[in-house]
């Protein structure tokens, strides 16, 4: 049989509502066995989807918390700032303000900051920190670390006030109220330190914020690095994900080739390999599951075929083509994994949807919060994710159904009519 | 219309060969009610697949109007099935899931017939063989009889030149089998139809117009009746 003619015969049988009809049907027949194939499908794609939600949401939140406490979707930098982060390199607040007002479309929040590294000591610890100065105000609006302040107050008018992560706290045995003293390097290079009290301790989804940050009012940053009226970075927070792109492109138009800016995924590339590890990994799970799905069709159909021989040797007796002998086998395929895909996806939406409330991981937060993984994880799952399944279904279901077709084929009508 | 000349068929089972026809040569006319008798074993359903192109024969030609089968390529021999053939099985000749009526339509549907002529049609083909009332069933739900008229109704419905009935009474009690028969020679007469049955049903055999017997794979009487 030539290939080109069966593969036609096949197209135009698949086109011809009788082949659908009777395929339904022949799923109907043995519903005892149509029903286990549909279960094994539906609750194989729901797990995975569920999966891949659990996935995607602990990434997502990863992100968030990273671009929430520390990244912003987009940093402004002075350029070379990116060959050798320093203290040294520095941007004209006030000139760097200017370019950015009006501010650029879909900016949620912008807010200055000072960046440098040092030492904090308490009566009896000391820590290597990340000092940020930052504008009180303004950096409420892009980051959530003023609203995890657990205990006492985030910055505010007082001056010579501090505010730490818990496990900082916890390090250098301290609380609010206590005195603490910064040391850094300045601009100059001179050692150099300020004593400041604990204003607020606060707790977030980040060990890394939590444990190795201490935040200070701006101008009381600029004045400890001796940096005048100057700052290290802008951050600005987008309306929403994925605006970044377009965001940077606008800023650095404004801001001419003085700055270099940057966005989350190049400060932290890191987040972009995890990501796409997680798409990775889900992938190993697709192929685990549809294989499993593909062998298990293929058997249903096998024996369906087997127990049919009869009935197709009669279809092939009255003029049934090949073509149309395989489009019949294709259709059974394709509504049996349809109807699974769709099952699967019903219910594996349905339970993304019932655990939108968050699970809780809070056993486990410990170990969660090195990665920046909040406690309770809510599962998310991309819009495109959904077809990711549906169409490797499809071709699964193609697939599936090649052996048993070319079983059907094979079938030699004289003998298949005298079969019982 | 349809010759057999010096034909052959070997069956190897695991190595061991069994002749199931021996040298046959036979010629049927258009028009025909024939029947080929014989025992089990005698070689008259081998012979009658090989006139239905649903086999092939070691040695030997069959030709239909002069086309010789052995040339034809699998979906050519489907297109001769489909355009030029009916098949009548001794049982369970139907589609399960398709209703009386679906089954009838469906080999129109093959050969490409308008959906609202199919229906005509079918409809038609089934108050011809007496089961008007019962189109919208499934063959579970008709009796062994009623189902081989359904498979009649299918044969004749695309106006086949030649219709292949392998033992078609085989299964009915002998009141259903006279009515099935007398339904095949009805179409037989005022249609022309051809039909060619194997058999060794006594009734067959005497409604016959002619009778070819077989034994051994050969043929050993062909006897001609007056209508």
């Amino acid at each position: 049989m030539p290939i080109e003619g069966a593969l036609l015969g096949t197209v135009r049988g698949l086109l011809r509502p009788s082949t659908w009809r009777i395929a339904l049907r022949n799923v109907a027949r043995n519903t005892r066995r149509t029903a286990i194939v549909l279960t094994a499908i539906t609750v194989g794609l729901s797990s995975m989807l569920l999966a891949m939600a659990i996935n995607y949401g602990m990434i997502f939140q990863m992100i968030q918390t990273a671009i929430r406490t520390d990244l912003g979707h987009v940093q402004v930098h002075a350029r070379g700032w990116s060959d050798q982060p320093g203290i040294e390199w520095t941007l004209s607040q006030t000139r760097t303000e200017a370019g950015l007002t009006p501010a650029p479309g879909k900016v949620l929040a912008a807010a200055p900051r000072v960046r440098g590294e040092g030492l904090v000591f308490s009566p009896r610890a000391s820590v290597g920190v990340r000092v940020l100065g930052v504008d009180p105000v303004r950096e409420a609006e892009l980051s959530a670390v003023a609203a995890s302040v657990t205990e006492g107050q985030y910055l505010g008018s007082e001056q010579r006030r501090v505010v730490v992560g818990e496990r900082l706290a916890e390090r250098l045995k301290v609380g609010v109220g206590d005195k603490v003293v910064v040391s850094v390097q300045d601009v100059l290079g001179d050692m150099t330190g300020e004593a400041f009290r604990i204003g607020g301790t606060f707790r977030t989804a980040s060990r890394d914020i939590d444990e190795g940050v201490v935040f200070l009012r701006i101008g009381e940053g600029q004045a400890l690095f001796g940096l005048e009226d100057a700052v290290t970075e802008w951050v600005l927070l987008a309306e929403a994900d994925g605006d970044e792109e377009a965001l940077r492109e606008e800023v650095g138009a404004r801001l001419g080739d003085e700055v270099e800016v940057s966005t989350w995924k190049e400060l932290r590339p890191f987040l972009v390999q995890m990501m796409d590890m997680f798409k990775q990994t889900g992938w190993v799970l697709y192929a685990a599951i549809f294989i499993a799905m593909a062998f298990g069709i293929a058997n249903v159909l096998l024996m369906a075929v087997m127990e049919r021989i009869r009935e197709i040797g009669i279809l092939m007796a009255i003029g049934m083509a090949p073509g149309r002998v395989v489009a019949s086998i294709v259709a059974e395929s394709i509504v049996l994994t349809g109807l699974g895909v769709a099952g699967g996806v019903a219910l594996g939406l349905f339970s993304i949807e019932a655990l939108s409330g968050g699970i809780d991981l809070s056993r486990w937060s410990e170990g969660l919060v090195t990665w920046g993984i909040p406690p309770k994880i809510v599962p998310a799952l991309p819009e495109g994710e959904l077809w990711v399944p549906v169409g490797i279904a499809t071709i699964t279901a193609l697939l599936a159904s090649l052996w048993p077709a070319v079983r059907a084929v094979r079938i030699r009508p004289a003998e298949a009519v005298r079969h019982i | 219309m349809l010759e057999a000349h010096d034909v052959f068929k070997v069956y190897d089972t695991r190595g061991v060969e069994t002749r199931a026809l021996d040298g046959v040569s036979l010629e049927i006319e258009a028009g025909e009610f024939t029947a080929l008798a014989g025992p089990s074993g005698s070689g008259k359903t081998t012979l009658l697949n090989l006139f239905g192109a649903l086999d092939s024969a070691t040695s030997g030609s069959i030709r239909l109007d002069g086309q010789e089968l052995s040339e034809l390529k699998p979906a050519e021999l489907a297109h001769l099935r489909l355009h030029q053939l009916g098949f009548v099985f001794q049982a369970y000749n139907l589609i399960p899931v398709l209703t009386a009526r679906e089954n009838v339509e469906f080999v129109m549907e093959l050969q490409g017939i308008p959906a609202a002529e199919r229906r005509e049609r079918s409809l038609a083909v089934l108050a011809e063989v007496g089961l008007a009332d019962l189109e919208a069933k499934r063959p579970l739900e008709m009796s062994g009889g009623q189902q081989q008229r359904v498979a009649v109704a299918r044969a004749i419905v695309t106006n086949p030149r030649l219709v292949l009935a392998d033992e078609p009474t085989a299964n009915l009690d002998s009141h259903t089998a006279e009515r099935l028969l007398d339904l095949m020679e009805e179409m037989n007469r005022e249609h022309g139809v051809t039909f060619l049955f194997s058999t060794h049903d006594p009734m067959v055999i005497e409604k016959a117009r002619r009778v070819v017997r077989l034994r051994d794979g050969r043929i050993f009487a062909d006897e001609a009746r007056a209508a």
